[in-house]
């Protein structure tokens, strides 16, 4: 059911759990202009150190790991807990890969996808006949 | 059709074995992060963790995108409730293709486990992460008993 990601060490035929972070989606908002594609994923807790963006061939791959801090105490109840970030969307062939941006703020990747030149729309002038 | 105590005890077993199965479903139900939008779940926005260490609480929350002013938390003895607004933020001029994040005010209350000195809370919000520190008020302290 859960899609997770054990990490697992063979030590002598004993099997040993090393990490396991379930994978979990991150929520987006998908904006588009007439200058770029917009969007924005909500991965609270990440770092930027820990934040991986790959476009390739179409494919727009957004990872982000969240670590947590240590417990401070015992604890009462726990509701989040490490997790891996991740999405993948398809993107036009249009965009211009070497001026993707991206920015991390308030747990919320922000990532602009500018549009090549030739894919912005023109306006055709009509001369009068 | 003779069955012996083997057999209908194992039938017991299996059923509770589906019982509790069952049960585990919708706890996960609740708490999984999976069921997108879980945001939308009312009463479990944001998502949070408590710690006790004895003379004071952790309070940790989701809470994304937001800063300090969306922000708004109230605290009476045990009782802790954090208020804000998701703002909406479709800039200017731009089609919206997908829209998950929501833009709801939220409001959710707790009970704590022990009654909080409320001058002395300290909240910091760092890359959607809010920390709260609720010391405890002097009574609720642990204190060390000696035995004569």
């Amino acid at each position: 059911m859960a899609n997770s990601k054990d990490l697992v060490k063979s030590e002598g035929g004993k099997l040993e759990k090393v990490r396991k972070a379930p994978v979990i989606v991150p929520l987006v908002d998908i904006f588009e202009n007439d200058d770029e594609i917009l969007l924005y994923a909500e991965m609270p807790g990440v770092v930027k150190e820990d934040v991986n963006v790959n476009l390739d061939n179409g494919k727009l791959d957004i990872v982000g790991y969240r670590k947590m801090a240590k417990p401070t105490g015992a604890t009462e109840w726990e509701e989040f807990s490490e997790v891996e970030y991740r999405r993948r969307f398809s993107v036009p062939q249009t965009i211009d890969v070497s001026k993707v941006e991206a920015e991390l703020k308030d747990g919320v990747l922000q990532l602009h996808l500018p549009k090549s030149e030739a894919a912005k729309p023109k306006r055709i002038e009509i001369k009068a006949a | 059709m003779l069955t012996g105590w083997n057999d209908i005890d194992r039938m017991f077993g299996a059923m509770d074995l589906f019982r509790s199965r069952m049960d585990s479903l919708f706890n996960d139900f609740d708490t999984s992060y999976r069921k997108v939008p879980y945001y939308l779940a009312g009463e479990n926005w944001p998502r949070t963790n408590l710690f006790d260490a004895g003379d004071n609480f952790t309070l940790v929350a989701e809470v994304p995108g937001m800063s300090k002013d969306d922000l708004n938390i109230i605290i009476q003895g045990n009782y802790l409730e954090i208020n804000g607004t998701r703002k909406a933020e479709t800039p200017e001029g731009y089609k919206v293709h997908k829209s998950e994040r929501g833009t709801a005010s939220f409001s959710r209350s707790f009970t704590l486990p022990a009654d909080i000195n409320a001058d002395k809370v300290e909240a910091s919000l760092k890359d959607g992460i809010l920390e709260m520190k609720l010391p405890k008020a002097e009574t609720a302290k642990p204190k060390q008993i000696s035995v004569k």
